[in-house]
């Protein structure tokens, strides 16, 4: 489980956090919704323990990232707004060594290499430097990246940006077996359609705090709106208009 | 304890395969190590070679223009290096552009005022800004002081007085230098130099790359995500940097060592003395200060607000040994005392320079020196590990 629990976060005096409080139970799928510059990254950040929260705990599978980071990070999976991708290094090669990173070597480091590369189909980049590579590859890579040492919480920021259809079918599937499984999985994405068909709760985050909490069907009951979308704008934005909530996309 | 201890070391092989391939793969990286290490020796020791060859030209052709006013003049002057070529007449300053050296100009009056002891003059036309020029003007000189001293003795002689009257002394000077040690004055400050240079020219990309590079592309927000130390993602940093820098400088010593070989050093009296003992002394001396140069300029590159940026302070930080290394030479400071050799950077130049010339070095200095060095790496580790801890370097501010 990950647990936020009124973190207050300001960059040269301007708040990004104000008192954020969520949590993600094991076993579901959390969606994450909010608009560019509502603080998910730094709240990520904070959860991975890349960041120090000015106030207030969070805890992922019990722990605290402040105080045990190399813990924590063992027990994460993240794919963030950037796949950090080394260009000079082939799919193996770069698989391998995050593997390494978390500890694997051997036949479990040889497993565990196999195992994603048939999970996400890799074999046909496999031994291909990652210089060059589509969206869409880059985005497969770095999933594989997150989830080679199998993490018991799983992170990801919109993950099926770039993703051709096949690909984040393949990804929607990886995602509702991990679940299956007992993994946490917090994402964040800008589809609706693709929050409707694997989040079994989502979290509308505005100005750095959670304006609105449940899941789909509970927050179009407390909207009154009669989709996802339209819930999650009149949460976010309020009574803005519809010309210029497109702005914020 | 040993399941972490095993933990660390495979986080650790897997970091070096990392950083190792990462830099061994930058094709920028590999041609400035290769274009700098293989092609600056060899354009140093290439200019020096075609200075020592018009140096040590041998003939120079000199024209005598009314040579027939002084024929036993224009006859001593013949032989040696000088090429004479009497001619009827001419200006100076056309035939000094055209294939002569130096003019030498004797007036028609030069017999008669010989004769009457009236000490004529004798012109010597030269073109200063031309190198042999001046080096034909001064073996005329030398040749005619010789004729001239000849004719004053035997004057002296006619009139009863000894040619001594007018030398109270004899000087001469004995030049008790070895081959080494003018090797070592000579090659002395290049040398080391050189393969200092090529630590830092060599490391320059790898380590903007693996720290500025990385934060740019935002690979670094990755690499602190997974449970390792900062310090071991330092370690491993400077270690493949410090690889590249290390061959680079080795690179630089073999092929000097080669070019040694083939130039003609001893003409000009000079030895390059190293052996192979030297040679792989010399090579582990360069190493912690390879690790030093490999640390700070990652240092810098983390600190650095971007990519360009890093790019400016290292191409600063690249001119500051040499700058350091020739302002001490110019001082009066006594460098060899011992103190001066456990400062990084002075010591490895004087430990090189004496290897160099064949000439021992002090192992326990060696070892204190290259201790100090490696305490020094140690220290940056840990700032750089500290600044991998940076908020800022995420982007967050």
């Amino acid at each position: 489980m990950i647990r936020v629990d009124s973190v207050y976060k300001k960059f040269a005096a301007k708040p990004i956090l104000r008192n954020l409080s969520f949590s993600a139970a094991d076993g579901q799928v959390t969606a994450l919704l909010g608009a560019n510059g509502a603080g998910k990254t730094t709240c990520l950040r904070i959860i991975a323990g890349l960041l120090k929260a000015d106030r207030g705990k969070v805890f992922v599978g019990g722990l605290e990232p402040s105080q045990h980071p190399k813990d924590v990070r063992r027990q994460l999976g993240i794919v963030g707004d950037r796949e950090g991708l080394y260009e000079r290094l082939t799919v193996a090669e770069y698989l391998s060594f995050f593997a390494s990173a978390q500890g694997l070597a051997g036949t479990e480091l040889e497993e565990a290499l196999l195992a994603v590369k048939g999970e996400l189909e890799l074999s046909d980049l496999w031994n291909r430097r990652t210089k060059g590579f589509s969206q869409g590859e880059r985005m497969k890579v770095s999933l594989a990246r997150a989830l080679v040492h199998r993490p018991a919480h799983l992170i990801l920021d919109e993950p099926t940006r770039g993703l051709d259809v096949l690909a984040a079918r393949l990804l929607r599937k990886t995602l509702l077996r991990l679940r299956s499984e007992g993994s946490t999985i917090l994402f964040s994405s800008h589809i609706m359609a693709e929050v409707l068909e694997l989040s079994d709760s989502v979290l509308v985050m505005a100005d750095g705090a959670i304006v609105g909490s449940g899941t789909p069907d509970e927050l179009m009951a407390q909207t009154g709106c009669g989709n996802l979308e339209d819930s999650f704008v009149r949460l976010a934005y309020g009574d803005l208009r519809e010309g210029s909530r497109h702005e914020y996309f | 304890m040993s399941i972490f201890r095993n933990m660390r070391s495979r986080q650790m092989r897997g970091l070096l395969l990392k950083e190792f391939r990462e830099v061994w793969r930058d094709r920028r990286a590999l041609g400035i190590t290769l274009g700098f290490t293989l092609l600056f020796p060899l354009l140093m020791i290439g200019s020096g070679a075609l200075s020592y060859k018009v140096m040590s030209e041998t003939s120079f052709a000199v024209a005598v223009v009314g040579g027939e006013h002084a024929p036993l003049l224009e006859e001593q002057l013949r032989g040696g290096d000088l090429r004479i070529e009497p001619l009827q007449g001419g200006v100076p300053q056309e035939l000094l552009q055209g294939k002569y050296d130096v003019v030498l100009q004797i007036g028609k009056n030069f017999a008669e005022d010989y004769r009457d002891l009236l000490s004529p003059t004798v012109y010597l036309y030269v073109d200063s800004a031309d190198k042999s020029g001046g080096r034909g003007a001064q073996r005329v000189q030398e040749q005619l002081a010789r004729l001239q001293q000849t004719i004053m003795q035997q004057r002296l002689a006619v009139r009863g007085i000894a040619a001594q009257t007018l030398s109270p002394w004899q000087l001469e000077v004995r030049d008790v230098s070895t081959p080494s040690s003018r090797g070592v004055a000579i090659l002395g400050l290049m040398v080391p130099v050189l393969l200092i240079m090529g630590l830092m020219v060599c490391s320059t990309a790898p380590s903007i790359d693996t720290s500025a590079g990385e934060r740019e592309r935002m690979s670094v927000e990755i690499l602190l995500q997974q449970p390792l130390s900062g310090w071991q993602v330092v370690v491993a940093k400077v270690l493949a940097v410090t690889s590249i820098a290390w061959f680079g400088a080795l690179l630089s010593l073999a092929v000097l060592t080669i070019s040694f070989s083939l130039l003609p050093l001893a003409e000009i009296g000079v030895r390059f003395s190293a052996g192979l003992s030297e040679l792989i002394a010399m090579s582990i001396i360069l190493l912690p200060l390879a690790l030093l140069v490999a640390v700070l300029q990652i240092l810098l590159s983390l600190r650095s607000r971007s990519f360009k940026d890093a790019q400016v302070q290292l191409s600063i930080l690249q001119a500051l040994p040499v700058t350091l290394l020739v302002g001490l030479k110019l001082s009066n400071i006594e460098l060899d005392a011992p103190i001066w050799q456990l400062v990084p950077l002075v010591g490895q130049q004087q430990w090189l320079s004496a290897l160099m010339a064949g000439e021992p070095i002090s192992t326990r200095l060696a070892l204190a020196g290259s201790v100090v060095t490696l305490s020094l790496v140690g220290l940056c580790i840990l700032v750089g590990a500290r600044a991998l801890r940076r908020e800022s370097l995420l982007g967050a501010t």
